[in-house]
């Protein structure tokens, strides 16, 4: 048969041939764009902020919260939220550190912490696959318990005296750039390709955009939405320990609102918490967006009670630009 | 029916020239139609024809062009929504908008409450003009019940008679019966009928045809967007009504039958709780099996048992003669049973991913190398597939949701082709899909069936269950009351199956 396409929606379609290819490179390209937009405002009016010397400053600070928001976007493009990630990071930390401190090797010491970020998110994760509540509720539960459990562990108190063996590891520099970057450089490779190149990456998006459809069609969603979290918690840990080594402690206080922090990177990268929709390259864009803004206030001496302010106004400003650009497709 | 007589009775409503473009696509082109006093007027035409645009500009909700539309005698433009209730222009939406949480009397006036000293809401007066109407249309329903109570027929009802309370002269009805059963369908007609009496003029959208002839006196066919013709039903039949809709003739060609003997599927005394109650079913290699009945037989329940989407509470399931248990979708696919359910954009599409994701979904982890998924291997199978199929556009990077009903089909055809599903279990293979595509996918499911695939198809069109069917099963309250075959089977023998049950029915025990 050689009928045309009937369908109004088809043809308007087919004027684009290789839109959806390139879709998610436009949005993290707007990202881009609007990051680009704030470096050179914060440069005209300071003259420190473009040396090299603040960049990889910039990049250094927002390490943190990079990772963590690595895991948020796979939960939130799963159709989840993790408000727990902040709480997992203290347990990981308090973890680690003492068992750094009692003299435990380095890569074991890290494999615990890291091993705990797993098994906290995996936990949210089982709570949410196989008791079907949802994924706020039972991480705002866990928002307290991992806390809690922090907490009690440490008395309250700081790990102190990590050693120095453990610090120099993170606070190294490969070529000019500190070892935090790289791994989160390295963290951008593999969930860029864990996305886009593998079974979990499509049951990722899949589960996120209809459940219904994709348990139909087979997918393991229970498995799916467990790795998403554990990933998520995983990450979180990660987190925890660049940041015990950089300050050469752990708080069971540590990780206090990282969860709005790395939602809002996500979501400034493109991350629809709706789910089915989100790039891991749009979210580190959004974590740096994030970090130069904080970067440039400190250099030009802004009140951090303004800080949180623009912090505020540039999340709803790349909302409103996001609904605007969508609206004309 | 009294039509003709009334063909003489003022125009209530023209349209005339009128043109709609939006970037990229001229939606109407010239598009004119007349609506009569006590008049129902069928607007026909495959999904994307411009029917929904043309409601659109009527309901205010567009702004039309170009052209002219005149009520009664006045020239008049919708502006808003809100201007053309009151100039008595009413949409009974295929999806209704109401409040199921509100009683029936509220959702009447929803937007024009009734109050007392201008603050209260004056429920009892509401409630009596509330009931003053549906007395006419339907007495059963009772105007305190809350909405969310009544059944969708009974909900469309409470729409119509809204639309009455406001003194509506002219009721546009966009897919009325999409989800009403053949008897609330009548139900629907004597409304209709009803309306028809106190001087309405009715716009009736609807894609089964059937309805449009028992329902309306005149059509007007739009095609791409523009104006075919408007025709007296009683000078056309359905093939030469179809052929203005597609601008071409189809086939209604029965199918041959490919049935081997082998068994490929069957179910024991399957069930679960009062939706489905010991079935007994086979499907032979190369069959296609139809599954009759009223909505809320159990059919897609059945169907949902079968493909692991649904535990059973009772009996069994064989696979080529071997009992299985699936625990989830994925155990049947595993099994080769596929299922395509009757809501693709609730249960079947991931409607932000690519056709390529859609399709590969059941099949990736067979497609890797390392873990990683050999994304040439995939591009150039599904885009194989996708061209079998002649899935338009043949653009597989393309986000499912914007291609039509009738490929988003192909396309989950072509999934499970990719999964090499044995069975494949079609619920209402063509809701919601146009004309012309329907014929494609009545194509499709036979050339499967001759390559060896075994098909369930339910449905509750008959003419597509005896065009599909090699056998055909009927169920009626959970229990499948019989199965017809192929030279026993005409909507006569099925309904009454599907109505009465089998002690009514000599021969097929």
């Amino acid at each position: 048969m050689t009928t045309p396409p009937s369908s109004a929606g088809a043809q308007t379609a087919s004027e684009a041939p290789s839109r959806f290819r390139l879709r998610l490179t436009v949005r993290d390209l707007g990202t881009l764009i609007g990051l680009v937009v704030i470096c050179a405002v914060f440069a005209m009016l300071s003259d420190v902020f473009l040396t090299e010397r603040n960049l990889v400053n910039i990049l250094q600070q927002s390490s943190i919260n990079s990772c963590v928001a690595i895991g948020m976007t796979m939960v939130i493009i799963s159709g989840g939220i993790d408000l727990s990630v902040g709480p997992v990071a203290a347990c990981a930390a308090v973890l680690a550190a003492s068992l750094l401190v009692s003299g435990f090797p380095v890569l074991l010491s890290i494999c615990a912490g890291l091993a705990v970020g797993a098994i906290c998110g995996a936990f949210n994760g089982v709570l949410i696959a196989y008791a079907g509540l949802q994924p706020f509720i039972v991480t705002l539960g866990t928002l307290s318990i991992f806390r809690a459990l922090a907490l009690i562990y440490t008395g309250g108190n700081p790990i102190l005296g990590v050693p120095t063996e453990f610090r120099r590891l993170f606070a190294s520099e490969i070529w000019i750039f500190p070892v935090p970057v790289v791994v989160v450089a390295v963290l951008v490779v593999v969930g860029s390709v864990l996305l886009a190149r593998t079974p979990l990456g499509e049951y990722i998006f899949a589960v996120g955009g209809n459940e219904e459809a994709a348990r139909i069609s087979g997918v393991p969603i229970a498995r799916t939405k467990i790795a998403a979290y554990a990933m998520s918690g995983f990450l979180a840990a990660l987190a925890a320990i660049i940041l015990v080594a950089r300050l050469g402690a752990a708080e069971p206080t540590l990780g206090n609102l990282w969860e709005l922090e790395a939602i809002a990177a996500s979501a400034i990268g493109g991350a629809s918490l709706m789910g089915g929709k989100g790039s891991i390259v749009g979210t580190i864009l959004g974590a740096i967006v994030l970090g130069a803004m904080r970067n440039g206030l400190t250099l030009l001496n802004v009140q951090a009670f303004y800080q949180l302010l623009a912090t505020g106004v540039i999340i709803i400003l790349a909302m409103l630009i996001d609904r605007l650009t969508r609206g004309r497709e | 029916m009294s039509a003709d007589s009334r063909a003489t009775a003022p125009d209530v409503l023209t349209m005339t020239g009128v043109s709609k473009t939006f970037p990229g696509v001229k939606a109407l082109d010239d598009v004119s139609l007349d609506v009569r006093e006590g008049e129902v007027l069928a607007l026909v035409g495959e999904n994307g024809a411009g029917k929904s645009t043309l409601l659109k500009i009527l309901s205010g909700i567009y702004r039309a062009d170009s052209g002219e539309v005149r009520l009664g005698d006045q020239p008049f433009v919708a502006t808003s929504p809100k201007a053309a209730r009151e100039a008595g222009i009413a949409m009974i939406h295929q999806e209704l908008q109401q409040v199921p949480r509100l009683d029936v009397a509220q959702n009447m006036f929803l937007g024009a409450q009734m109050t007392s000293l201008g603050v209260f809401t004056d429920k009892a007066e509401m409630r009596a003009r509330a009931r003053e109407v549906l007395q006419r249309l339907d007495p059963t329903i009772d105007v305190t019940a809350r909405l969310g109570t009544l059944r969708v027929a009974q909900r469309q009802i409470v729409e119509i008679a809204k639309a009455l309370l406001a003194k509506a002269r002219v009721i546009a009805m966009d897919e009325p019966t999409s989800s009403l059963t053949p008897h609330e369908f009548e139900r629907l007609v004597e409304v209709i009928e009803s309306l028809k009496a106190h001087g309405v003029a009715v716009i009736y959208v609807s894609h089964k045809l059937e309805e449009v002839f028992r329902v309306a006196s005149r059509a007007t066919v739009l095609r791409d967007g523009r104006f075919v013709g408007t025709v007296a039903l009683k000078d056309v039949d359905e093939g030469r009504l179809v052929a203005m809709m597609v601008g071409r003739a189809l086939e209604v060609s029965h199918q041959q039958s490919y049935a081997k003997d082998e068994i490929m599927l069957e179910t024991r005394g399957l069930g679960r709780g009062e939706a489905v109650k010991s079935v007994d079913l086979t499907l032979r290699k190369g069959e296609v099996l139809g599954v009759a009945g009223l909505v809320g037989a159990g059919r897609t329940e059945l169907m949902r048992l079968i493909a692991g989407v649904d535990q059973p509470t009772a009996g069994e399931i064989r696979i080529r003669g071997r009992v299985k248990a699936f625990r989830t979708p994925r155990d049947a696919i595993e099994n080769g049973i596929a299922l395509l359910p009757e809501e693709r954009k609730k249960d079947g599409i991931v409607p932000q991913r690519s056709i390529l994701s859609n399709v590969s979904l059941p099949r990736l982890p067979f497609l890797t190398r390392f873990g990683l998924l050999r994304r040439g291997l995939i591009r150039s199978r599904v885009r194989e597939l996708g061209r079998n199929v002649s899935l338009r556009p043949l653009d597989i990077d393309r986000q499912i949701r914007v291609f039509s009903g009738g490929n988003q089909q192909k396309a989950i055809i072509c999934r499970w082709l990719m999964a090499e599903a044995d069975v494949l279990i079609f619920d209402e293979p063509t809701r919601g899909i146009d004309v012309g595509a329907k014929a494609e996918i009545y194509r499709l499911i036979e050339g499967l069936a001759e390559e060896g695939r075994s098909i369930i198809v339910v449905s509750s069109e008959l003419p597509e269950i005896l065009r599909v069917s090699d056998r055909v099963l009927v169920m009626r309250r959970g229990v499948a009351e019989g199965v017809l075959a192929r030279e026993d089977a005409t909507e006569q023998s099925i309904m009454r199956l599907a109505v009465t049950g089998a002690q009514l029915q000599g021969s097929n025990p």
